[in-house]
């Protein structure tokens, strides 16, 4: 055990092990480029769905449901299936990073919304304000908050997923868990796990100071 | 060659489907002490009322190996029960060693791995040969049948005529223009790359890490996505697409003949007749057809094997 962290120490800190076409930096620039593009695609897709089912509360019934389902799909079943449809490119794995984004994001957008007070709504209305304005002058702003735990959440689960770009020969971090697990290299699986979560973490944190800096005057959503 | 059984590693699903079934091997592995009691007497399971036993590893090509040689014994007169889906290798051969079962389907090169972890002979004869000395005592090689499941490096008909390719040899001619296709562990094996790159002196383009005549290398090669890819000899999508398996006169893969291993014990001359005679029939498209009705037309092992059986005379004696 204590050889074991010993060796992943070795490995971790290597400069060998961070140079070249398949070093860490390599990977971990992927495995970020894969990360941020499919949330942020993700995040296009499903923002505006989100917001305008929280906003007219119709198709809500039919969206959450849809969202639930895709919340089901087997990420690597997605992969395989788009692989075998379309052929061996990057589209595969941005389809399922994707749908693993779009669902999170869809059902937080929409409990923000929801959970704006209808007399709120109701005043602005009263006031004379149109429907965009409602929309973007006082629901976003209050469904913010969860519409931001929505896409830190996404993020996470997106980060930790692409791992499987490497299933399908691409990099990545994933590439050293999965030829890890293919050459019985112990220390890279585990040093790819490793990076992949400290990866994970520090985006986390990343986001919640972003979140925090942002609702830095409004102590009473803040959270 | 790694330590994972070639016949194995069939898929990431069946590789998940094994990750899934290691507590049903663990209790296997413990009830197979018990199978002995199971008999009606006698100390061996030979002297049982069973007859001889018969064990499978966890596939579906070794539980058709088995039923087959169920088949065969039986119609030479011996009595025959299979035991199915023991487990894994390191499962199946230490109960074949402790008497708990009599006879067990084998693969020449990954067998002779399981006794001696340095082997280097990849022939067929010479694994044979290397096979009865390694092998303890009490058990005995019988001869291989025609049938083969082992790893080969196939390219799609249109490339191979296209580079005049027949063997691994013929490589060379294409300049390292190839795109190769298999699973990650391919890059670092002598059955793979290296072996590749030292015994033949052939590079690729590039490598592209699918999975093992998998969906994903097998439709890649299909679309054109890689140019030579890693299959097994009985997948029966070889033929179906009309690929072409490269020849191995180098012989770089160790041979993966379908052997019967069996305890010396019982291993009398109707036993060895009925085994010899179903070795010569079974080749590896005929194997890779009762595969086929197995995995995909989702038939019964026992009844794919009694009516190949039948229907190649073996089950008259």
């Amino acid at each position: 055990m204590l050889q074991l962290l010993a060796d992943l120490a070795r490995w971790l800190t290597g400069p060998a092990q961070w140079q070249g076409s398949g070093g860490i930096a390599v990977r971990l620039l992927e495995h970020l480029e894969y990360s941020l593009l499919a949330t942020l695609a993700g995040a296009v897709l499903a923002l505006p769905l989100g917001l305008f089912i929280g906003h007219t509360r119709r198709f809500a019934f039919l969206a959450i449901n849809l969202a639930g389902f895709g919340r089901a799909l087997p990420t690597v079943g997605l992969v395989t299936l788009v692989f075998l449809a379309g052929g061996l490119s990057m589209w595969p794995v941005y389809v399922a990073l994707i749908a693993l984004a779009v669902p999170v994001i869809v059902t937080n957008t929409y409990a923000g919304m929801t959970a704006v007070d209808p007399d709120v709504t109701d005043a602005a209305r009263g006031v004379g304000m149109t429907g965009p304005q409602v929309l973007f002058k006082v629901e976003l702003p209050l469904a913010l908050p969860l519409v931001m735990t929505g896409l830190r959440l996404a993020m996470i689960q997106v980060v930790s997923t692409a791992t499987i770009a490497a299933y399908v020969s691409f990099g990545g971090l994933g590439r050293y868990i999965f030829d890890g697990l293919a050459q019985r290299d112990l220390v890279q699986v585990l040093g790819g796990a490793v990076l992949v979560a400290v990866v994970a973490v520090l985006l986390d944190l990343a986001m919640a100071g972003l979140q925090r800096s942002l609702f830095r005057n409004r102590p009473a959503d803040a959270r | 060659m790694s330590s994972i059984p070639a016949p194995r590693r069939r898929t990431v699903l069946s590789g998940l489907l094994a990750a899934a079934a290691v507590p049903a091997v663990t209790a296997c592995s413990g009830g197979i002490t018990s199978l002995k009691g199971g008999g009606s007497g006698g100390s061996g399971a030979a002297d049982s009322g069973a007859g001889l036993v018969i064990g499978t590893a966890n596939f579906t090509e070794n539980q058709i190996l088995g039923h087959l040689y169920a088949e065969a014994l039986r119609g030479s007169g011996v009595k025959a029960t299979v035991k199915p889906s023991l487990g894994s290798r390191e499962v199946v051969v230490p109960a074949l060693e402790g008497g708990d079962i009599d006879l067990l389907p084998e693969y020449q090169g990954n067998l002779l791995l399981h006794f001696d972890k340095k082997a280097k002979e990849t022939e067929a004869g010479e694994l044979q040969n290397a096979l009865a000395a390694e092998l303890p005592a009490s058990l005995e090689a019988l001869p291989y049948a025609a049938a083969e499941d082992k790893d080969v490096f196939a390219v799609t008909r249109e490339t191979a005529e296209k580079h005049g390719l027949k063997s691994y040899a013929d490589l060379r001619k294409t300049d390292g223009e190839l795109v190769f296709g298999g699973p990650a562990e391919d890059k670092t094996r002598v059955v793979g790359l290296v072996g590749f790159r030292e015994r033949y002196d052939v590079t690729f383009k590039e490598f592209k890490a699918l999975d093992a005549s998998g969906p994903l290398v097998k439709g890649a090669l299909k679309k054109g996505d890689v140019d030579i890819a890693n299959l097994f000899s009985t997948d029966a999508d070889i033929r179906e697409n009309d690929w072409v398996v490269l020849s191995d006169p180098l012989h770089m893969v160790p041979a993966q003949h379908v052997v019967p291993v069996v305890r010396s014990a019982v291993a009398d001359a109707p036993v060895r007749k009925a085994l010899a005679r179903l070795g010569t029939a079974l080749t590896t498209s005929e194997l890779s057809k009762l595969n086929r009705m197995v995995d995909v037309d989702r038939e019964d092992p026992d009844d794919v094997a009694a009516e190949w059986a039948a229907e190649h005379g073996l089950t008259e004696n």
